[in-house]
């Protein structure tokens, strides 16, 4: 069944376990920089914001791709990227009006979300704060 | 891939020069990381009778075998030192975002030694260290140093530094992290003062941490998380932090007041609860350190009022009992205002507190007047009173110079009995624990290598509050009748489990709240995970066995330093020697006595001589201490 995340900034304390548990389940390693979620941090203010895609019902980032490497997953309504077509022209990282897709710069392409197949490693480790919450949609 | 590759930096300040050394597996095997490897480190380096401010301190950064990976509650970091308030060992765990950036930018371990000529700050990002002049910095608060090398190195730079109260050589300066988060005890920012280092800034981006065996690794996680997620009391601290309890501790009779002259405050006192912040509007945020998943951690503001515009992280319980119950405070504006201060001076909030509460039983008893104290009525519950005297030390100002050097020292300045409301041991400020009422914390408090407080032993469980601290003590006694804190019985036995597993949470960078007040993560779990982070073998017979080991290399520290246990192992005399009668305990103090019958048994399960309470040969020999032994007096 299709799914989404839901977040709550003002709920986010953060502690940045999504973006290690994000990263881990994704990379197989542990790094700030090779995650699909992402914390804006303001640390004098506790502001937290996290930054990951929201599998926006219209999706800027496929409109914007200019070569056809986004599209949207029917069964998990997670946009995927084929990395082969991919240009890494970061178009869809300037079109995402929620900052929600990072970009990796080491590899040069984008980096999002995929839902983790309906199980998202970075909603298992946010139980307690509960800022970031994933929601099964339609069926 | 190995979550700990033992990769640690040396910095000579005085030199400006830095080299990698790589620590040997087998000394990870044996010590773990963290604490332990810290602790070896000071063993090595610092030589005996050094001066705690000279160049042959050094200053220590350890993050934990597991921080920087997705372990719950893995964050933490020790910093050591030879402590400027007791002449002895220091340790200080911290929590915020500093340990995961270290590690997640190649860096196990990072050590000082040397003073730098000016003022000087370390910048550091995978594969890359420099030293950076910080004249600009010198003399900023935490949140002004802060705010500038954000703005130089980027908001994902995380700093950790000193305010005036480091710079200025306060023994109980502490070090910020993550603006808010304090290695606070012992003087360890004085260390960082002295050594003219300001700050430490890592970049951790474009670094990455691996381990070396992903799908158990991923599996024992996974259990770790349900079994802290599941502990009774851990939505708890999430929701209302560590001061959720102060109006239940007041009900029970076992909340620090007056200095310890009463274990309870009269009159409406509830706005001190850390659970009533949210509907007064004080909590702002609830905030987590890297990899915490409970996030106990709080975001405070007023709003209105003669203390509007006050804003910080916390406080903490100790901050409250410290700067609010102990001091007669039952407002919790002033308390925000002071621990607003302590954090941006750099201040430790529990000796802070600890010495203005001397300062007011001296003002009560007729020591100190209106005059000594630059004009300030220092009355027991003048909230504003607190606050100034907060702003004082911190600058080293008026009393606040006297105040400054800690109670031991100003105590003997002042004399006159004033030792006997001192509530201190070997220089260290006792934290905001009724030890009276509780006989396992009053003998961890005898036996901290550091001084009187919670944070090497951590032994909630005493009080059977929840089933799993009934479980706990019944796994470790044989029987769960022993879960009561008023009995010299079993209390050895109590500690010493703690003190095992304290020492393997902090030498994994594991919260203690994870082990030892939600009993979440156990011996077994923490081996496991150590296991299939680094790829070392490694059981939960041998992993507490390695706790036993760093205790007791702590202990060794300080007997090379000239600790004798025969007067030094022991409590404020205010505690062994008046009862705290508010207390609902039939025997409300530790009488010499009854500590002595403590130690002995302590000593005697740790393999200690059980008069002298040093280490036998045959324990030292047993433990692969067998290096010690020739610099052991």
């Amino acid at each position: 069944m299709p799914g989404r995340l839901l977040v709550e900034e003002e709920r986010c304390t953060g502690c940045t376990s999504c973006v290690l548990a994000c990263s881990f389940a994704k990379e197989g390693f542990f790094s700030f920089s090779r995650s699909r979620i992402r914390i804006l941090r303001d640390q004098e203010f506790a502001d937290f914001r996290p930054r990951v895609c929201v599998q926006c019902a219209e999706a800027h980032c496929i409109s914007a791709c200019p070569v056809g490497a986004l599209s949207r997953d029917g069964a998990t309504g997670a946009i995927v990227l084929d990395e082969r077509a991919c240009i890494g022209c970061r178009k869809c990282v300037e079109a995402c009006p929620y900052g929600g897709v990072a970009f990796d710069e080491e590899r040069e392409k984008p980096l999002i979300c995929d839902l983790c197949g309906g199980e998202p490693a970075c909603v298992e480790v946010c139980r307690f704060p509960e800022a970031i919450r994933y929601q099964e949609v339609g069926g | 891939m190995t979550s700990y590759p033992g990769r640690w930096l040396v910095v000579d300040l005085s030199r400006g020069s830095w080299e990698w050394i790589t620590v040997p597996r087998e000394e990870i095997a044996l010590f773990l990381g963290g604490r332990g490897l810290g602790a070896l480190e000071l063993w090595r380096r610092v030589p005996k009778g050094a001066d705690p401010f000279g160049d042959e301190n050094v200053l220590i950064f350890a993050p934990g075998t597991l921080t920087g990976t997705d372990a719950p509650c893995s964050g933490r970091t020790t910093v050591l030192a030879k402590g400027p308030a007791t002449g002895y060992y220091l340790k200080v765990s911290v929590g915020g975002h500093l340990g995961i950036s270290l590690k997640l930018a190649g860096v196990d371990g990072l050590v000082f030694l040397g003073r730098a000529p000016r003022p000087q700050y370390l910048f550091l990002a995978p594969g890359v260290a420099r030293l950076e002049d910080a004249g600009d910095l010198w003399g900023r608060t935490v949140r002004e140093c802060t705010r500038v090398l954000k703005d130089r190195h980027g908001a994902e730079a995380e700093v950790a530094c000193i305010g005036p109260a480091g710079e200025k050589l306060v023994r109980f300066a502490s070090i910020m992290t993550s603006v808010y988060n304090a290695a606070a005890r012992g003087g360890i920012g004085a260390v960082m003062g002295a050594k003219n280092l300001k700050a430490v800034v890592v970049d951790p981006r474009g670094g990455r941490l691996g381990v070396a065996d992903p799908p158990t690794f991923r599996k024992l996680v996974r259990k770790a998380r349900e079994a802290l997620y599941n502990d009774s009391l851990a939505y708890d601290l999430h929701r209302f932090g560590t001061a959720r309890d102060v109006d239940l501790l007041n009900e029970l009779k076992l909340l620090p007041a007056y200095n310890f002259q009463r274990s309870h405050l009269p009159g409406e006192m509830r706005e001190l609860s850390g659970r009533s912040w949210p509907e007064l509007g004080y909590l702002k945020r609830i905030v987590g350190c890297g990899g915490c998943i409970y996030c106990c951690h709080r975001f405070t503001r007023v709003d209105e009022g003669p203390y509007a515009g006050v804003y910080s992280g916390g406080p903490e319980y100790e901050t409250v009992a410290a700067l609010g119950s102990g001091c007669g405070v039952t407002e919790i504006e002033p308390v925000l205002a002071a621990n607003e201060l302590c954090n941006d001076l750099g201040l430790d909030t529990i000796s802070t507190g600890i010495v203005i509460q001397w300062a007011m039983e001296c003002y009560q008893r007729g020591l100190l007047s209106r005059e000594d104290c630059d004009g300030l009525e220092l009355a027991f519950g003048n909230g504003d009173a607190v606050v100034e005297l907060v702003r004082k030390i911190g600058h080293r100002e008026g009393i606040g110079d006297l105040l400054a050097e800690g109670i031991a020292r100003a105590a003997e300045k002042v004399g006159r009995g004033s030792e006997r409301w001192a509530m201190q041991v070997r220089g260290l400020e006792h934290s905001g624990v009724e030890t009276r009422g509780a006989y396992s914390y009053a003998l961890a408090f005898a036996v901290n290598p550091r001084g009187p407080d919670h944070l090497h032993t951590e032994c909630l469980a005493e009080f059977g509050g929840t089933k799993e601290a009934v479980e706990v003590v019944e796994k470790i006694t044989g029987d769960r009748r022993y879960a009561v804190p008023d009995t010299v019985e079993k209390r050895a036995e109590i500690v010493r489990w703690h003190e095992d597993i304290y020492a393997v949470s902090d030498a994994l960078g594991l919260c203690a709240f994870s082990t030892t007040a939600a009993y979440g993560i156990d011996e077994e779990l923490a081996a496991g995970l150590f296991r299939a982070a680094t790829g070392i073998t490694m059981g939960p017979e041998e992993i507490m066995r390695a706790g036993r080991r760093i205790v007791t290399l702590e202990r060794c520290f300080n007997l090379r330093e000239g600790l004798d246990p025969r007067e030094e192992d022991r409590l404020p005399w205010r505690i062994m020697h008046e009862r705290q009668n508010d207390l609902l305990s039939s025997d409300p103090v530790i009488t010499p006595e009854k500590l002595r019958t403590m130690l002995r048994e302590y000593y005697r399960l740790h393999g200690w001589d059980e008069r002298s309470g040093v280490p036998l040969p045959e324990t030292l020999d047993m433990l692969g201490l067998s290096f010690v032994k020739e610099e052991l007096p």
